[in-house]
């Protein structure tokens, strides 16, 4: 059985990404689709578009822009919650709410990841992420909403500005014990609940210098990363947030 | 020459990718930030019935994904069910419109604040703007659900065998107490707790 701490936790979204040294090319990436087809019936193209702008430096300058597209195959459950996105780069396995707990998760990652190999092989892997997407929906009560009351990551300023109409703020450390890198954002976010106001908290844990080859020592770095991220979840929001999480 | 790349992640910032990360960053980029990202976008490029219709679903599901934690899980299988006999491929005529994604944002809206123990019966204009509707006998509430957090709303209530009909159109934050002088809890409530939205 899972283990849910919460009664409505506040994902929004979670993800386990394995990113690769060297990409897929496009019939891998379609044949590899197909093996998910009994566990993802739904299947969308998906395109991956950046633009890079070169402003060189001199006299005149002169903007030259390139798009770069990215192909990949996007299979979801019926009802939407559960996907896998096959990118030439990277696999990645994403849970919309409601979130089921990690046990749940974590052995759909492990399902998954054996189909994965099962069609595509032994895959140099650059990078192992872990993201966690929260939105924390607040009831309003009047005008203000203190929330610092609410959370412990919040862009400080100096009283005498007066209140804040909105903010973001990002932070990244080195979490040392398990050899990754944290990335944290925070910040309002217009409410989908009406009279509620919302901020995101997301987190992303990734180990991107010298990540696990081996499947035994993949599980394990995910599941070291697991008990950190509950554990900068529980530190950065507080009692009065939690008690939203069990109405 | 100077390299200035722009619309990708901040130089030191790879996050994994997600779903919802592309809006996240679009959202907190409204507040001001610059920082932005090269994250997912799904393009579309089928045009047949079945896949627009799945396409919407899957929109509106995705959405409802945003509020799953505010609704109990049978409520949202029952939602769901409704949705796709609505756009069921095989009824389906050409000029309809599907359910239209910013329709659906103000539904959820209404039911997340309402919380109507009974599930309304559900239709879609031609516009493709959901339409619920609750009848308890005689009476009768319909409620359109339009962009922008719009609702339009008709209701037939009886009084003393008197009919009193009322139409109205507002933001959807001001529905409850709008319809409060009618007590619409005789179209939302029921004895039966078995398909309570969470509360």
């Amino acid at each position: 059985m899972s283990e849910q701490a919460y009664k409505q936790p506040p994902i929004t979204e979670a993800v386990i990404e394995i990113r690769f040294a060297t990409p897929n090319d496009d019939a891998t990436i379609a044949k590899a689709s197909g093996d998910f087809k009994s566990h993802y019936p739904q299947e969308d193209a998906a395109t991956n578009v950046a633009i890079q702008l070169y402003l060189p430096t001199g006299m005149e300058i002169k903007t030259m822009a390139q798009t770069l597209e990215k192909k990949g195959r996007r299979r979801s459950s019926m009802d939407q919650t559960q996907l896998v996105l096959l990118w030439p780069d990277n696999f990645v396995i994403s849970q919309l709410a409601p979130y089921p707990g990690w046990d749940a998760f974590f052995e759909r990652f492990r399902r998954d990841w054996e189909i994965w190999k099962r069609g595509i092989g032994y895959k140099k892997i650059s990078r192992i992420g872990v993201r966690y997407i929260n939105r924390i929906d607040i009831p309003l009560s009047g005008p203000l909403l203190e929330y610092e009351r609410f959370l412990n990551i919040y862009a400080y300023l100096p009283e005498s500005l007066g209140p804040v109409s909105s903010y973001a703020v990002q932070a990244q450390l080195p979490l040392q014990e398990i050899g990754c890198k944290l990335t944290l954002s925070s910040g309002l976010v217009p409410s989908p609940v009406l009279r509620h106001v919302s901020f995101v908290f997301d987190q992303d844990i990734a180990k991107e210098e010298t990540p696990p080859q081996n499947d035994d020592e993949i599980y394990n770095l995910l599941n070291e990363i697991r008990v950190k991220k509950n554990i900068v979840f529980e530190t950065c929001v507080t009692d009065e947030a939690r008690r939203l999480f069990n109405p | 020459m100077t390299e200035l790349i722009v619309n990708t992640r901040a130089a030191n910032t790879v996050l994994s990718s997600s779903i919802l990360g592309a809006d996240i960053v679009r959202q907190i980029g409204k507040l001001g930030s610059k920082s932005s990202t090269s994250e997912i976008n799904i393009i579309s490029t089928d045009n047949a019935v079945e896949e627009r219709l799945f396409d919407a679903l899957s929109r509106v599901k995705r959405l409802t994904a945003m509020v799953a934690m505010h609704l109990d899980a049978a409520w949202r299988q029952n939602l769901f069910s409704q949705l796709d006999g609505l756009h069921d491929p095989a009824e389906w005529e050409l000029d309809d419109e599907p359910v239209k994604e910013s329709s659906f944002a103000t539904f959820l809206k209404a039911i997340v604040e309402i919380r109507p123990e009974r599930r309304p019966g559900l239709g879609l204009s031609q516009a493709g703007h959901l339409i619920a509707a609750w009848t308890t006998g005689r009476d009768r509430l319909t409620i359109e659900f339009l962009p922008n957090d719009q609702v339009r709303w008709v209701l037939s209530r009886y009084y003393d065998d008197e009919p009193v009909r009322i139409a109205g159109q507002m933001a959807v934050s001001r529905l409850v107490e709008q319809l409060a002088p009618y007590e619409p809890a005789r179209w939302f409530c029921r004895e039966s707790k078995s398909d309570l939205p969470a509360g």
